[in-house]
């Protein structure tokens, strides 16, 4: 149908253009789901990597979780950690808006930021505003994809993939809010331990609110109220 | 022994800080991916000196590739609308990330990017500052650090410190949608920066409010604002209002003119 001057397909896009062009609109969640990882009982395995690639069907290349060693310090003092990130399903996500076909979205049962890579271009806009390097782009399709924090399980009442595998149980997911507060029953949190939005070198959280909580080692520790200076 | 090696690193990272005509390409030649990412011409202090020129050697990919003609279940490319599609001033189809930064019509117009304004050093091991420092340019996971580079044009539009009563999408018509009734004689000083065309953009912004809206407070989707240094202006006023008490009044050393 050709596009004529008051074609509904024609009235269509300009509104999808004018509501586009001016609105952004974050999805709220009933309840915010997040991952909490503890940094310094984190032997770092990789067997949630492994997990998520083999569950995803991932080729080498693209990873949607990554164990990170960190480590400093000079003999005798010296130190290591692990970080273990994938997508932080932000509260207000910057991959979403960027994506021009729609197929990024935020759940709103749950607040999984969710992919659907079959409306994908592969313009890459996701993975370049994403602070935490969360979109994976996989060269063997040229399509981006993402941690969906295995939906599928999630909605059978399960737990996604990798933190079914982790040995070490220091990594879990739950109401991000509860894990913050400390009131959600989990093995990730030690008996005394706290948790923090932020640890040393992660994007400033500020930036689209990650749903992420840490359990942080001591050197990798950012104060609060320094939080900006440290970013 | 260990020295000799020394000595030949630090010979290779003078040559690479000092003259921007060595071939990545030719140093790099045979080895494969793996290898190739180790060349020092990817970490500090070699990679602040790297020219484009020296980047498209190995990465020209990053400016041939085009987005795809459609999606795997059949969504075309033409059909579906990016943000920046919206604005007046944009013309043409959807472009990728890299080359609507760098090599699109608008981007040659108004921008000046360099390749490590926003890439400016990594680690390919951990993808992750080793050791933790408050001073990396990069963050976990990232390459690059958006709060120091995106942030610099899209932040957050902060219309509570510009003194308007809502967003400029609320708010805008009754400037008649154009920036230059206030910004013409407000904050005139601005964009004097290397990685920026000044007088390209401020003749655009006059031709065209949709120019200042692409970058700064279009769909942003980033939550907080960038602390523009606050350069004197003509008629400033001399008390300095409390919002902008810590922010620096000259842009960072490397990208002074």
């Amino acid at each position: 149908m050709s596009e004529t001057q008051s074609s509904p397909l024609k009235i269509i896009r300009d509104a999808i253009k004018r509501h586009k062009r001016e609105t952004y609109t974050p999805v709220v969640p009933d309840v915010q789901f997040g991952f909490v990882h503890n940094n310094v009982d984190c032997i770092g395995c990789r067997a949630c990597e492994i997990a998520c690639k083999d569950k995803n069907g991932l080729n080498p290349g693209p990873r949607f979780r990554r164990v990170q060693y960190i480590e400093g310090g000079t003999f005798p003092e010296v130190y290591a950690y692990k970080l273990n990130m994938s997508c932080n399903h932000c509260a207000e996500p910057a991959c979403l808006p960027t994506c021009p076909t729609g197929a990024i979205f935020k759940r709103k049962d749950n607040g999984v930021v969710d992919i659907d890579s079959t409306l994908c271009i592969g313009c890459r806009r996701c993975e370049a505003a994403c602070p935490y390097g969360a979109p994976q782009f996989d060269p063997s399709d040229g399509l981006v994809k993402k941690c969906n924090m295995c939906i599928d399980e999630l909605e059978a009442g399960r737990k996604p993939y990798c933190v079914m595998a982790c040995m070490m149980r220091v990594l879990d997911i739950g109401p991000i809010d509860q894990i913050r507060a400390g009131a959600y029953q989990t093995k990730a949190i030690g008996p005394g331990e706290t948790t923090v939005r932020a640890v040393k070198n992660l994007a400033n959280p500020e930036l689209t609110n990650p749903s992420i909580a840490f359990v942080p080692h001591n050197k990798g520790r950012v104060e609060e109220d320094s939080q900006q200076e440290e970013n | 022994m260990k020295k000799a090696k020394f000595a030949k690193f630090c010979t290779v990272i003078l040559l690479l800080s000092s003259s921007p005509l060595i071939s990545v390409a030719a140093e790099t030649a045979g080895l494969d991916y793996e290898r190739a990412r180790w060349h020092p011409i990817h970490f500090k202090p070699a990679i602040d000196s790297a020219t484009n020129e020296q980047c498209l050697e190995c990465h020209q990919a990053i400016l041939d590739r085009k987005v795809k003609e459609q999606s795997p279940a059949g969504v075309k490319a033409t059909n579906a609308l990016a943000w920046y599609q919206t604005l007046d001033v944009y013309q043409g189809e959807q472009e990728t990330f890299h080359r609507r930064h760098l090599v699109t019509p608008m981007a040659k117009q108004l921008m000046n990017l360099q390749c490590n304004f926003c890439h400016q050093g990594h680690d390919p091991r951990e993808e992750a500052p080793i050791p933790p420092t408050t001073k990396a340019s990069f963050t976990l996971r990232k390459m690059v650090n958006p709060e120091t580079t995106c942030l610099k044009c899209h932040g957050k539009y902060d219309y509570k410190v510009m003194g308007l009563p809502g967003p400029w999408t609320e708010n805008g018509k009754l400037f008649n949608n154009n920036c230059m009734i206030c910004h013409q004689a407000i904050r005139t000083n601005r964009h004097q920066v290397t990685y920026l065309n000044a007088e390209a953009i401020e003749k655009a912004g006059q031709e065209n409010s949709d120019t200042c809206y692409g970058c700064h407070g279009g769909r942003q989707w980033y939550r907080i604002s960038y602390p523009y240094p606050r350069h004197p202006w003509p008629g400033q006023a001399p008390v300095v209002p409390d919002w902008a008490k810590d922010r620096p009044t000259e842009s960072e050393a490397r990208f002074r003119k």
